[in-house]
């Protein structure tokens, strides 16, 4: 079965199974036509909410309302002001893109299930909008009268458009649809999607822009929808608000999920299961609200991945293309003379406790800087306010000549000030090449069309990122791991690849938050090398680290926090004898004469 | 989705020809007052299973559908209503017992919400789907307990229905009553004990499972209260009628920050007013789509509701 599937997705395999489907059209009964239609909306109405859901993990509980506005405005177009079919369905596409954008401000602003319940609602006041817009939707009564190819009102250039023919349209179009989509899906755009999904914060630190990003799939998103929405108002010639109610979000939901969310073949078989099932089983129809509640319900549990997951092969989230061998690293000039870093009486206090007090750090271009302190002096913090998770309340921080303060996460990423995290933060299903690619996210210069349409430029800029990618898996030892889904892999190799994935990006500064923690003997000797790498190339370190000995084999230098304060700056041998770090981690010798408590 | 909290004037209420419009706005807010208290207390409920395990049911408004509907049946079987009353508000709480083992407790290992945000709504639809096939999906009547339906008194010269006033005392008295349980009684300190930190509550000796599944099953009691309220004033249920309850439920939670008591009060009460003042001014029908509106525009201004702070995630 799996075989047999997966040979199913193979491009060529696929491009004849469509021609087939095409030309058996014109031999099969014009019921039979009707469900492949009906399929394929759903087919479309799927991959949206997968792209949404499944890829950028924003959850939607009123798609109908994207459908509908597709469809609503698609029919009265047509209906009203005589436009033409192409016309219409890009209007219905443009229509949905555009309420996705205008969701998005909103949506952008909650997660998990505010946003849940948000989405809910804008289903909800669709419905209400639809139910009582009389003038203009038809209310309750519906909107009939829509040129269709059923009724052979549907023409386009002058020649009526038959059932057979429409559904021939749709083919050509869904398969194009998913043809961009898949490209999309596997460039450096898609994978943002993903990364978003996973961790923003995540996402941030690599220079994903989460906002942005989040409106592009809305965006995208709704557009298939709204298209989906066009192609179904012609099919069946009639609109009633009954068909972008609760009960469509849903089944929509229940066909990505029992698909597989996250893959592309996923929403493609749910909606085969669920646009035959109703067809073929009576029972089904009958019972079809309890039962897509108790496959919400259980699924999850039952099939995590969808069917998708448990019939197909992983997926691929890059293309497919031979890596091209890696240029020599070029060491960057510095734009600016004075220290790479610097951050100047830095201050940040959270709910009236003082996390760093009037900190300054400067950090030169090829220095590896050691941050040292007891837990809670404040070391993390600053690495946050450097790398713009978090504003500083008082302080000035400047990067390569230009100052960074209160920039978003994405910006200063972007420009070249990269960092890991305590506990490595990559998307699990891809694999070590797939997560190491996502780091040079800053570096990519394909606009999201090229990358869709599979446009030359674009290839050449993928295979370039490739053989730069297998070059650093090389150096970090990962290469016999390279194409392993990073969920299943130790600890210390996720810290690799997490440091792998920053090198990619070709920073000035990086910052790494206790990267010794948990690394084996060989790991650590790996480590070292990638770090005095990185200085070699003239690159400057932040290292978080407790591990002495690890930091005095690498260090040039190490500053001393205490209570969110500076305690000492200069080299690993003075720092051990100096009285203020003694006190930070021993406590202080209690002063003769002073009364000792048992 | 049908209506359920349409206002219905008494016909007392546009008798005076005087202070005709003065009686009509009187009674449009007060009408808001009573049906904002069911939506605060719905959104007690949705807050108390938020405080100990940060999930809040999808499928409650079908929850409490059922309770309803199943109070219904038993009525219409010639159980009285002393009897009939608190069983379905027990099934409501009951029900939520099998939401938390099946729907919510599995899927919370994964850490991401959509797990079990998908999975209660699938009990809810579930449920929706489970009552239409066996009652339909007509409206059922629903029998006035108390007061019938055209009692009114005289409040300072504004006739108001008795069941609204009813159904008003009832609210206040158990979100009251729900508040000085959680406040003063070992078992409401042992939820908010959860709610702070469930690690340390179970280091503290304190059941933790206990206290979750009796949040659910007061959260559930709460739904099946406001559902038996609720069809008090529209006098029919049917299985639709409760998937708009809890979203408005749930604008009433957030409007003062999820799990704010006073917030959801005065949340529910601002929700009820705005509603009744907007059907009778505008348009019936635009109730609820306001109540959508004004959910979206809260979560996209203040996401931690009017009153809340801001909650500190740390990287």
């Amino acid at each position: 079965m799996r075989n047999l599937l997966s040979f199913l997705t193979r491009t060529p395999v696929v491009a004849a199974l469509l021609v087939a489907l095409g030309v058996a059209a014109e031999f099969v009964s014009g019921a039979t036509v009707q469900i492949w239609s009906f399929l394929l909306v759903n087919v479309l109405l799927a991959q949206s909410i997968n792209l949404l859901t499944g890829v950028a993990g924003q959850i939607s509980l009123g798609h109908a309302g994207f459908l509908g506005i597709g469809a609503y405005g698609s029919a009265l177009l047509m209906k009203n002001f005589g436009l033409p079919l192409p016309l219409t369905l890009l209007a219905g596409a443009a229509m949905g893109a555009f309420s996705g954008w205008l969701l998005s401000f909103a949506a952008g602003r909650v997660r998990e299930f505010y946003l849940a319940m948000m989405t809910l609602g804008f289903g909800m006041i669709f419905y209400e909008v639809v139910r009582e817009w009389t003038s203009v939707t038809g209310g309750m009564m519906g909107l009939s009268g829509v040129p269709s190819p059923g009724l052979r009102t549907l023409t386009l250039f002058g020649w009526s458009v038959g059932p057979t023919a429409y559904f021939q349209i749709m083919l050509a179009v869904v398969a194009g649809v998913v043809w961009l989509l898949r490209n999309f899906v596997t460039s450096p755009f898609g994978r943002a999607f993903f990364a978003i999904h996973v961790s923003e914060v995540a996402a941030g630190s690599i220079g994903v822009p989460r906002a942005r990003t989040k409106r592009n799939a809305y965006m995208l998103s709704a557009a298939l929808a709204g298209l989906a929405g066009g192609f179904y108002a012609h099919l069946v010639g009639y609109l009633g608000p009954e068909t972008f109610g609760l009960h469509r979000s849903v089944e929509v939901l229940v066909m990505a999920v029992v698909g597989g969310l996250g893959t592309l073949a996923g929403p493609v078989l749910g909606a085969v299961v669920f646009t035959y099932l109703p067809e073929k089983l009576q029972i089904f129809a009958e019972y079809q609200f309890m039962v897509y509640g108790l496959i919400l319900l259980l699924s999850f549990v039952l099939l995590p991945r969808g069917l998708a997951g448990l019939l197909l092969p992983r997926p691929r989230f890059a293309k497919d293309v031979a890596p091209l061998p890696a240029p020599p690293p070029a060491v960057p000039k510095p734009s600016g003379s004075g220290p790479l870093l610097s951050a100047e009486g830095v201050s940040i206090s959270f709910l009236g406790l003082r996390a760093l007090d009037n900190a300054s750090v400067t950090v030169g271009a090829g220095e590896i800087l050691g941050l040292v302190g007891p837990n809670g002096s404040g070391k993390s913090t600053l690495v946050n306010i450097i790398s713009g998770i978090y504003r500083p309340g008082d302080g000035r921080v400047t990067f390569d000549g230009g100052a960074i303060t209160g920039l978003p996460d994405h910006a200063v990423a972007r420009r070249g000030a990269l960092r890991t995290f305590q506990d490595p933060r990559l998307v699990p299903a891809f694999t070590v090449r797939e997560n190491v690619l996502l780091g040079g996210h800053r570096l990519y210069r394909q606009n999201p069309l090229a990358a869709a349409l599979n446009l030359p430029g674009a290839l050449r800029e993928d295979a370039a990122m490739l053989g730069r990618a297998d070059a650093i898996i090389a150096m970090a030892g990962l290469s016999h791991l390279a194409d392993t889904p990073v969920r299943d892999l130790p600890y210390g190799d996720q810290r690799m690849t997490e440091l792998s994935r920053v090198i990619l990006a070709d920073p000035r500064l990086v910052m790494l938050d206790e990267p010794a923690a948990g690394l084996s003997e060989v790991e650590l000797q790996r480590l070292g090398g990638l770090v005095r790498h990185l200085k070699e190339r003239g690159v400057g370190v932040i290292l978080i680290e407790h591990h002495m000995d690890f930091l005095n084999e690498l260090v040039d230098r190490v500053v001393v926090l205490d209570s969110g304060r500076v305690i000492y700056q200069g080299g690993m041998a003075g720092m051990y004898r100096d009285p203020a770090v003694v006190a930070a981690y021993l406590g202080t010798e209690t002063q003769p004469g002073e009364a000792v408590h048992a | 989705m049908r209506d359920p909290l349409t206002l219905t004037l008494s016909p007392e209420g546009r008798g005076k020809k005087k202070d005709d419009a003065m009686q009509f706005v009187l009674q449009l807010v007060f009408a808001g007052v009573c049906v904002g208290a069911v939506y605060a207390l719905i959104a007690m409920g949705l807050s108390l299973t938020f405080w100990t395990t940060r999930t809040l049911n999808f499928g409650q408004g079908s929850l409490l559908m059922t309770a309803s509907v199943a109070t219904v049946a038993m009525l219409g079987a010639g159980m009285p209503a002393a009897l009939a009353v608190p069983l379905g508000i027990l099934l409501a709480g009951g029900l939520m017992v099998v939401a938390e083992r099946i729907a919510i407790r599995p899927l919370l290992k994964s850490g991401d919400s959509m797990g079990w945000v998908v999975s209660t709504l699938g009990l809810g639809i579930f449920l929706q789907g489970f009552v239409s096939s066996v009652f339909g999906s007509q409206a059922i009547a629903f029998p006035s307990l108390v007061f019938d339906s055209l009692d009114s008194v005289d409040v300072a010269g504004v006739q108001v229905s008795s069941q609204y006033l009813a159904v008003l005392g009832l609210s206040l008295t158990l979100m009251v009553a729900m508040e000085l349980f959680l406040r003063r009684s070992a078992w409401g300190r042992a939820v908010r004990a959860v709610s702070h930190d469930a690690d340390a509550a179970a280091l503290a000796g304190i059941p933790v499972r206990r206290v979750i599944v009796l949040s659910f099953v007061a959260s559930g009691v709460l739904a099946g209260i406001a559902g038996v309220m609720v069809a008090q004033i529209t006098g029919t249920v049917d299985p639709s009628f409760g998937f708009n309850l809890m979203v408005l439920g749930f604008v009433a939670a957030v409007f003062g920050g999820m799990g704010n008591t006073a917030g959801a009060l005065v949340g529910g009460i601002a929700l009820g007013v705005i509603e009744k003042l907007v059907g009778g001014y505008v348009s019936t029908a635009a109730e609820h789509g306001m109540a959508f509106a004004i959910l979206m525009v809260i979560l996209a201004i203040r996401p931690q509701g009017l009153f809340g702070r801001k909650e500190f995630t740390k990287v």
